[in-house]
């Protein structure tokens, strides 16, 4: 069994968003709904000032909140440890959005669906996309499950200009991301809240 | 249509190029149905290695904008104005063009320099020569000049190069000022991101000088801020103490492979012999000698020495006494760098610069010189640029590492390589104008950017807000009366907008090629709407660092509307006006037909955009590489080996005292005299970079307080990508898009804070907008996002933030280098609360 996770290296991050855009294309999410995203802050006082760059996405975590608070097993756990909704399911309750403390999960407000970024209806890009989601469900990160299956990489690794993301199986000891993890003494967001993420940060 | 047989009904993926900012890294596009899908980095590329940056990523977004023009139009109100609805209405092709053919016919039958041209898309270079076929010098935009007005002359005056890079695989120590290279922007950002996250990893030392904390000075070791404008004390004071204090400079470079040792005469001209070569000082004859005949260990480098009761100085000589009240304490004065930090940081770098080393690649020596200072727009583009530019690379040469493993390497505009010709004296020719060649000297001027009146030099186009309002000044004896938008936006990218608008609204007749309605299409009386990249042929290869080859641009889906290719849109006005033969003739030049007949296009033929693209690959690959194998392959992308890249001119010299550019100084000014015009400024013709005060620092003594400017990062290219929803959603959450940044310090004496609303005004003009407080921002700076200064947007889900900070910019030339005519890019301010 294997557990699909990455590892990000802020140090070669320089927060440019093409993970936010990659992800944007390949899943086609609506206005507003960004599964990838880098959270830029200011540290410090001029002129001892710093800008950091963290990105962002679902931390697909071994004991997930979500899907402990899912009533209706709409959010489930693939053997290869991605976090997966399956929107038949869904009945729109937010209680996994609720559950979730980094604010992975997004919701298909009603009306979301009707337009797409332009003034003008759904692009025929658009049209396809959207056919994949329905307003009144939740939607998440899938680590681009669909493209794993095939054998690729996740949109947002694959593109990332600096190689900051790393992707693959956190099983392994002696695999690449627990190299790296104890190397450069990987840590993960948030590890009060025992969600045991499968993503992982290295310092800049 | 031709298109359709490229486009196949099942998923596919199509090798192409991006085209979203001016570069072009190759991309696959995922194709379903006819329906684009995906956009990708090409990981056959070795150009971007499959990477692309953010708004390669967002290039669906504007192939399927719906607010894309996808049918000819005609304005229906002929009132025109800011704000003014030009009420278009769709017609078709035929009445487009029979309109602009009537109206263009008009003028180029009267005066064919009264079409004024603003052309904007660099990817398609080739066809920028299409007002010079029509008849007209002009050029009515700041593109190119905003960042490179000095910047890419000096390159050429160099090693022959337009750009420049430091050598990521082998510098350990980068000095970065004011440039977004492997960080935000420049020269192929995502192949560049990953070279300098490489180069970092493996310990590469970053200092960054900016005035704001750009991402280049938040992932640098460490970030120095510098006042705008004043990078080049920082420099010059660095340069200081290498020639004076530690006396450490590559004696052997500086002797061998540049002009450096050659004798300067009093009068500022190089000593020569009867038979006209330059001299230099042989120390065991104590005598000058032609610099060939004497043996390298006997040239000396410095010192003066008295010859034929002249004095003469080695050129190296000139600019170290020049350097010599340059001293760290004076130069910090002006940058308010301290002097400390100016002799610790050129400590550090002529140490790592490793003076003396040498490095074995592929079974050759080359010198190692692993530091390198790099630089760009915001370092440079101001009124004394030229200065700033050779600054930059002198303080490289001192250390030796000019095109050389670890250092500072040219980067050509195309992969054929670097203008190479040995000139005068075993040194490079310079080839400081790189784009066309030098018009002569003409008065009166044809052009009315006064292109006639810079033998060095881009195309000073802010200059047009001060000719065309006050021809008799330049004796301009014609005044332009329709205007050729193609891709351009003079009413956002030209400094002072109302006058850019009293020019505008003096054409009678505009027409606008383009993708989108911008600020300067709505001045337009007939809008040709274009292909966006995915729906267009083009063979692309651009200022491409560590690569070198062409990608191929293709069609992956059927165009969108009823578009067309710049390219037929500009073959087709030729050809209604009748000088379809001439564009060719023109086009034979530009792509090289011409030294290579077999491929020459027939003047009495026209082509289509494939024929012209496939006979250009041929011509460059050979008849086995035309467009049919670029379709397929995508690319002729390599990795430049090792003798293309390091020293490429072989044992010619490269030039340390620019005696050249004095020269064509004094002799501007005889021309000057000779036409009765006595107050030209020519100041700037100097051999040596040296301090002065610009207008901007004058203007600080007037009351105005602040300096501002402008910057960039890699969700957006400087105006295009601002109006994209998938981009600008992005950027709006960022805070140093979010306003007008402003030091903490400052904002509390001037009781700002942030969403406080501001008014910065320049002598040029006034722009509003929200304080944004930041850390990040040198507390006498004001910085304005370039995400900000769009003042006219077509999709109403977006914001219209309006800071356009272009009008706080003078285009006259106190404000202009008077060698290069690089624009000042940085403004002085009063700041009010309102």
């Amino acid at each position: 069994m294997a557990r699909l996770g990455m590892v990000i290296d802020l140090k070669r991050c320089i927060g440019c968003n093409a993970c936010t855009l990659a992800c944007k294309q390949e899943n086609g999410t609506p206005e507003g709904v960004h599964y990838a995203r880098v959270i830029t802050r200011e540290v410090g006082t001029y002129p001892k000032t710093r800008r950091t760059f963290l990105p962002v996405l679902c931390n697909h975590c071994d004991d997930a909140p979500c899907a402990q608070a899912c009533p209706s097993g709409a959010t489930w756990i693939r053997n290869d440890g991605l976090v997966m909704v399956e929107r038949e399911k869904c009945i729109g309750c937010r209680a996994c959005a609720v559950a979730c403390p980094y604010m992975n999960r997004h919701f298909m407000e009603k009306g979301l669906l009707e337009h797409g970024y332009s003034t003008d209806g759904l692009s025929p890009y658009e049209a396809i996309k959207f056919a994949e989601f329905e307003e009144g469900t939740m939607t998440k990160c899938t680590l681009c499950g669909h493209r794993v299956d095939q054998g690729l990489e996740p949109a947002c690794v694959i593109t990332c200009p600096t190689d900051a993301r790393i992707f693959g199986d956190l099983e392994p000891e002696d695999g690449k991301l627990q190299k790296l993890i104890r190397e450069r003494k990987g840590w993960t967001l948030l590890p009060e809240c025992n969600t045991k993420p499968s993503v992982f940060y290295l310092d800049d | 249509m031709a298109v359709a047989q490229s486009v196949p009904a099942e998923s596919n993926w199509i090798p192409s190029t991006c085209g979203m900012c001016l570069h072009g890294c190759g991309i696959r596009v995922q194709v379903r149905d006819g329906v684009a899908l995906k956009i990708e980095g090409d990981p056959t590329n070795p150009d971007n290695l499959g990477k692309l940056c953010p708004k390669g990523n967002a290039g669906l977004s504007r192939l399927y904008d719906s607010t894309r023009v996808l049918k000819p139009m005609k304005r229906t109100n002929p009132r025109k104005g800011p704000g003014i609805d030009p009420k278009w209405v769709e017609i078709s092709w035929d009445e487009a063009y029979g309109t602009v053919a009537r109206e263009l016919g008009k003028v180029r039958a009267d005066d064919p320099r009264k079409l004024l041209c603003a052309i904007g898309d660099f990817q398609r270079i080739l066809l920028w020569g299409w007002p010079a076929v029509f008849g007209s010098p002009n050029f009515f935009t700041s593109l190119g000049n905003y960042c490179g007005g000095s910047y890419h002359p000096v390159n050429g005056s160099v090693d022959g190069s337009f750009a420049a890079i430091n050598d990521y695989d082998r510098c350990n120590y980068w000095i970065q000022i004011g440039s977004g290279d492997g960080f935000s922007s420049h020269l192929h950002l995502s192949g560049s991101a990953k070279r300098m996250a490489d180069a970092r990893m493996r310990g590469m030392r970053v200092v960054t000088l900016d005035p704001r904390m750009s991402v280049a000075a938040a992932k640098a070791d460490e970030w120095i801020p510098t006042l705008p404008g004043t990078d080049r004390a920082f420099v010059l004071g660095m340069a200081h103490v290498l020639i004076h204090e530690l006396k450490q400079y590559d004696r052997e470079f500086l002797r061998d492979r540049t002009n450096a040792p050659y004798l300067v005469k009093e009068d500022g001209y190089l000593l020569r012999d009867d038979e006209g070569r330059a001299m230099v000082w042989d120390m065991q004859l104590a005598a000058p000698q032609p610099w060939n005949a004497a043996a390298p260990a006997d040239m000396a480098l410095e010192g003066a020495y008295e010859f034929a009761g002249m004095r003469v100085r080695t050129g190296f000589q000139v600019w170290a006494d020049q350097l010599r009240d340059h001293t760290p304490e004076r130069m910090s004065e002006i940058c308010t760098v301290s002097a400390e930090t100016i002799r610790r940081i050129a400590r550090e770098f002529v140490e790592a610069a490793q003076i003396g080393a040498t490095v074995e690649i592929e079974g050759k020596t080359y010198p190692f010189r692993p530091a390198a200072l790099n630089y760009y727009r915001g370092s440079q583009s101001h009124a004394n640029g030229l200065f700033d530019n050779l600054t930059y690379k002198m303080f490289n040469m001192l250390v030796g590492n000019i095109d050389v493993p670890g250092g500072h390497l040219g980067v050509p505009l195309d992969h054929r390589g670097f203008f190479i010709h040995e000139g005068e004296d075993g040194v490079l020719k310079p080839e400081p104008h790189q784009l066309h060649p030098a018009p002569p000297f003409k008065y009166p001027p044809d052009s009315t950017h006064l292109m006639e009146w810079f033998p060095i030099g881009f195309d000073a186009g802010q200059l047009n807000t001060e000719t065309l309002l006050e021809p008799e000044r330049f004796g301009l004896n014609y005044s332009p009366e329709v205007m050729l938008m193609y891709h351009s936006n003079p009413l956002w990218n030209l400094p002072e907008t109302d006058k850019v608008e009293k020019i505008m609204a003096r054409m009678k007749f505009v027409v606008a090629i383009d993708i989108q309605r911008t600020e300067s299409t709505e001045w337009a009386d007939v809008f040709l709407p274009d292909h966006t990249y995915l729906e267009s042929y083009l063979l692309n290869c651009l200022e491409p660092p560590a690569v070198t080859g062409h990608s191929l641009r293709q069609p992956v889906v059927e165009p969108v509307g009823d578009t067309k290719d710049a390219y037929e849109i500009l073959t087709e006005i030729a050809e209604r006006l009748g000088f379809r033969d001439d564009w060719n003739d023109l086009l034979n030049v530009v792509t090289g037909f011409t030294a290579n007949p077999k491929y020459l296009l027939d003047p009495e033929k026209r082509y289509g955009v494939e024929e012209l693209w496939d006979r250009y690959a041929r011509s460059i690959y050979g008849d086995d590489k035309g467009l049919d194998w670029f379709k397929e392959h995508g690319h002729a992308v390599r990795y430049r080996t090792p003798e293309e890249t390091y020293m490429p001119y072989g044992k010619l010299r490269i030039p340390f005292y620019f005696e050249f550019i004095k020269r064509l100084g004094d002799e501007m000014q005889q021309k000057f005299e000779q036409v009765g015009m006595k107050d030209w400024p020519l100041d700037n013709y100097q051999p040596l970079p040296f301090w002065k005060n610009s207008q901007v620092i004058e203007d600080g003594k007037a009351g105005y307080r602040f300096y501002a400017i402008t910057f960039k990062e890699s969700l957006h290219t400087f105006a295009d990508t601002v109006v994209m929803p998938w981009l600008s959603e992005v950027s709006e959450k960022d805070a140093i898009h979010g306003g007008i940044l402003v030091n903490p310090i400052t904002a509390e004496n001037l009781g700002i804070q942030t969403g406080s609303r501001i008014r910065l005004t320049s002598p040029a003009g006034s722009i509003e907008g929200q304080a944004q407080v930041v850390e990040g921002i040198h507390p006498e700076v004001f910085g304005v996002s370039n995400a900000i200064t769009r003042h006219f947007v077509t999709n109403d889900r977006q914001k219209q933030r309006g800071s356009h900070f272009n009008r706080l910019l003078t285009g006259s030339m106190r404000y202009t280098d008077s060698a290069t005519g690089g624009l000042e890019s940085s403004a002085r301010v009063r700041v009010e609360k309102i």
